[in-house]
């Protein structure tokens, strides 16, 4: 048996600010060559337990630690980050803040300037590592011109530099589209492989990095280790549901057809398990079983697109000629990677950017002749990041704020925010400060604000990201009730392929400018023309429909047909 | 994002632009140094010169050169010589030391000089702008602090200065981000009917998600720095300072000879053999010259005197 290079003794860690440890009772041994994820769920303390191996703690954040943590034959704390450095290489999730050089070659050759590594002998080694992710003719480019998933190659690239033998990947997958995803676990995955690397990834989305194999699966909850086992014994126990992690689509499916699992070999790669004559037909079964079709009811339009084209001072279209409808009540997925236009069709609907061509009508009302403020009114917007939208201190400003500034009458006021904050769940909350409030709350209170002007349309743009199961779950079921009791028009801009598929009617797919799609999210979805130019990937139910020779199309249907009436009975 | 605002963040083609790092931030440092060591217009027109042709070899995008040389130069110049005639039109006289007056009205008067004057200050600080917009054009943010570290300075003064160019794009795009998300809450921002001081308010109260955000950023930044072992070593080297040149070697020679070339003018003319007045002028003689306590010009000494 080969010494373990990373090694956790009865470990505890403690923040300085905090009262209680966010980590205890850790004893984990990690060997050369392992690939390994790390699992569970928001404040599980998986970041925690990354950045004891890579020094962040206890040389950034300080706090108290006992028991040990040995990083090849040396005990951490008695080590630097910078020694440490010279042995873990860590991908943080933040990848355009990882990148600190002005360009690629810079970015890569960080480490090695610091290192008082003489010029000409950076360049073999910048080459080199550039060449192992696929990026080697973009040694020129700035970071502004490169997408997210490029910037990650680059982070991988960078933290190369010296001769690293454990790679950290906190949540690679974060900010990048589904393909690209897929990617960045393809190419984590031969670096494992090839370079001989020990590879430890942070992550929740567990489907997404089953895509290529994993040795071992830690699975964290509560600040401790809750179970260290294989993908299958994990996919066929429990502990998934009990510790907030999504289960993968097509185990999913497999449960509802009432598949016996613990049977099934290799039940965690989707392509080599073996399905049992039985199970093959209660799957049949389940994906072509007729049920009662969800019932569509068509509204009058809210929002029309005619024949819109959008351009930066004269130049190249970044929209072109885009025609749409979007009705009232509806839920729809805006898809498509980044830069295909997604972000401008959402501003343009906002009129924070005007058409260079063409009119969109806002309740039959052309908006070329409404101000923002006015647009603002009808259609609310609400960002990624919701620090970035929070300017008072207390929840109840925050969300009069709109109407505040529309010199509205103080009881007016209160009866809107009281009905918004009821609305999002937040009446008791409306007096703390903002800064008390967990991520998910934040989400809520900027909905709120925008609930408070009694939008017809709410546009959410990636509401889901950066968020766990439960919060997302939570945020989903959330604003479901926003659109089904309120009658709110909900738009998502999302790469979230889950989202698309449990809480939207209709997607529209934009792809270099041109709307490519618009249609039923499970036609979209096994459509494997619009999947490729859309930077989207076929879920695992498409891979699984497949394999049983059914429809795909017909079997995602079902599949989602099915769920919403499992879930409208919980 | 190239030139928008004047910023090349990757080398351009021309001979000036594939200088080191070094090369530029020394020849820029002793520019500098030349034109404020002298009002002597004798010198100052070779100065505007060379620093034009850095300018236009290297073929920039002349608009928001123009802009900028518009907007924040010729009207502050003209601004500021209207006041300067009208609360000290004897600067001619304190600075170039005679007049000759050319119009008269009451206490206001415009002499030869005072024109003299305004004319010698103008072309100094077009020459200073020259050379700031040629070193501006030719230097990546990266070359600029591994230059200055090359002339110096600690490196981890001049990493800020990269690091600065390097979140600039990024904190504008999130303050327009920011600005549409309250516009359409009605935050008034823009607009006729809205008061410049209401907008100067209302842009007040973005500063607080800005700074938020900038905040979480800080943090990312300096943990991804550390763990690539930034401040390991008391030293280090920079991929953008690449190996000096021929170009290089010539340029860093006319460098020490400009440098040489200004400590002679400013010892031989300042201190051994040093005109009588601040500004050297072609119309008058040494002897011509009246030596002028500048505070007895200034129009309210005459409340202290007596």
């Amino acid at each position: 048996m080969k010494e373990p290079i990373i090694e956790f003794k009865d470990f505890s860690f403690r923040y300085k600010t905090q009262k209680n440890p966010t980590l205890h009772d850790i004893n984990l041994k990690i060997y050369p060559g392992e690939k390994i994820l790390i699992l569970g769920a928001s404040g599980s303390g998986k970041s925690t337990l990354c950045n004891c191996i890579n020094g962040l703690i206890p040389f950034s954040f300080e706090g108290e630690i006992k028991g040990s943590c040995i990083v090849n034959n040396t005990e951490t704390k008695k080590s630097s980050i910078f020694k440490l450095s010279n042995t873990v290489g860590t991908v943080l999730q933040d990848s355009d803040a990882q990148f600190v050089g002005l360009t690629v070659a810079e970015d890569v050759a960080f480490v090695m300037e610091n290192d008082v590594m003489p010029r000409s002998d950076m360049l073999p080694f910048i080459d080199k590592n550039l060449n192992m992710v696929g990026m080697r003719e973009f040694v020129d480019h700035v970071p502004f011109q490169l997408s997210g998933g490029q910037k990650q190659k680059v982070a991988i690239a960078g933290v190369f530099g010296n001769h690293v033998q454990v790679l950290i990947f906190d949540e690679p997958l974060a900010s990048l589209d589904p393909q690209m995803g897929m990617t960045a676990v393809a190419l984590i995955d031969d670096l494992c492989r090839s370079e001989e690397k020990t590879v430890i990834v942070i992550e929740h989305r567990l489907e997404d990095m089953l895509y290529r194999s994993v040795d071992r699966i830690i699975l964290m909850g509560e600040g401790t280790i809750q179970a260290d086992v294989t993908p299958d014994e994990l996919l066929k126990s429990d502990l998934l549901k009990t510790y907030g992690i999504r289960e993968p689509l097509y185990l999913t499916a497999m449960k509802y057809a009432g598949c016996d699992l613990d049977s099934v070999k290799n039940l965690s790669d989707l392509n080599s398990l073996e399905l049992s004559g039985e199970n093959t037909a209660k799957l049949k079964n389940f994906f072509t079983e007729e049920r009662e079709p969800v019932i569509e009811e068509k509204h009058e339009p809210v929002l029309r697109f005619e024949h819109v084209s959008f351009n930066y001072d004269g130049g190249r279209n970044v929209l072109e000629d885009i025609n749409l409808e979007i009705y009232k009540g509806e839920r729809v997925a805006i898809i498509g990677k980044n830069g295909a236009g997604k972000s401008t069709a959402a501003k343009l609907i906002c009129g924070t950017i005007r058409p260079t061509e063409g009119k969109i009508y806002l309740n039959g009302t052309d908006e070329s002749g409404m101000t923002i403020k006015e647009i603002g009114e009808n259609v609310g917007y609400v960002m990624q990041d919701p620090n970035t939208m929070i300017v008072k201190d207390i929840i109840k400003d925050e969300v009069g704020l709109a109407l505040t500034l529309r010199k509205k009458p103080q009881e007016y006021i209160d009866e809107k925010v009281n009905k918004a904050l009821e609305t999002c769940g937040l009446y008791k909350m409306r007096n703390w400060p903002v800064d008390s409030v967990s991520y998910g709350q934040k989400k809520r209170v900027t909905v709120a604000a925008m609930m408070a002007l009694e939008p017809d349309i709410l546009i959410l743009d990636e509401p889901t990201a950066g968020q766990d199961y439960k919060s997302y779950t939570d945020i989903m079921n959330f604003v479901n009730t926003l659109n089904k009791e309120y009658g709110k028009t909900i738009l998502f801009i999302t790469h979230d392929m889950h989202l698309a598929i449990e809480n939207t009617d209709r997607a529209i797919v934009f792809a270099d400018g041109k709307m490519i799609r618009s249609d039923k999210v499970f036609t979209v979805l096994s459509d494997e023309e619009t999947i490729r130019k859309a930077h989207l990937k076929q879920t695992s139910l498409y891979t699984l429909a497949v394999r049983l020779g059914i429809d795909p199309e017909m079997a995602i249907r079902h599949f989602i047909e099915y769920e919403r009436t499992v879930k409208t009975h919980e | 994002m190239n030139n928008r605002f004047v910023i090349n963040y990757t080398p351009g083609p021309t001979f000036l632009h594939k200088l080191t790092g070094f090369t530029k931030v020394a020849l820029f440092m002793v520019m500098t140094a030349a034109i404020i060591s002298t009002f002597d217009i004798r010198i100052l027109i070779p100065l505007l010169l060379i620093n034009v042709a850095e300018v236009i070899s290297m073929k920039p995008n002349y608009k928001p050169i123009t802009i900028m040389f518009l907007i924040t130069f010729v009207t502050v110049t003209l601004i500021g010589n209207i006041m300067l005639f009208v609360v000290s039109p004897a600067a001619g006289l304190n600075n170039v030391g005679a007049e000759h007056i050319l119009w008269q009205s009451g206490r206001f008067y415009l002499s030869k000089e005072f024109l003299w004057y305004i004319f010698v200050v103008f072309v100094k600080r077009t020459a200073s702008f020259a050379s700031v917009m040629a070193f501006a054009l030719a230097t990546t943010p990266s070359e600029f602090a591994s230059g200055l570290n090359k002339c110096g300075f600690p490196y981890k003064v001049c990493t800020i200065v990269s690091l600065a160019y390097r979140t600039i794009p990024d904190i504008a795009n999130d303050f327009i981000n920011i600005r549409n998300s309250m516009m359409m809450r009605g935050l008034e921002l823009t607009g006729k009917k809205v008061s410049l001081w209401k907008k100067l308010k209302n842009t007040v109260i973005l500063l607080v998600p800005m700074i938020f955000t900038a905040f979480g950023k800080v943090g990312n930044i300096a943990n991804a720095m550390d763990l690539r072992g930034y401040g390991k070593n008391k030293k280090r080297t920079w991929y953008a300072e690449h190996d000096a040149s021929k170009g290089d070697r010539i340029i860093r020679i006319l460098t020490v000879v400009l440098l040489l070339l200004t400590i002679y003018y400013v010892v031989m003319y300042r201190f051994i053999n040093p005109w009588p007045a601040k500004f050297w002028c072609p119309w008058l003689q040494p002897d011509e010259i009246q030596h002028i306590n500048v505070f007895d010009t200034l129009f309210f000494m005459k409340w202290f005197k007596k």
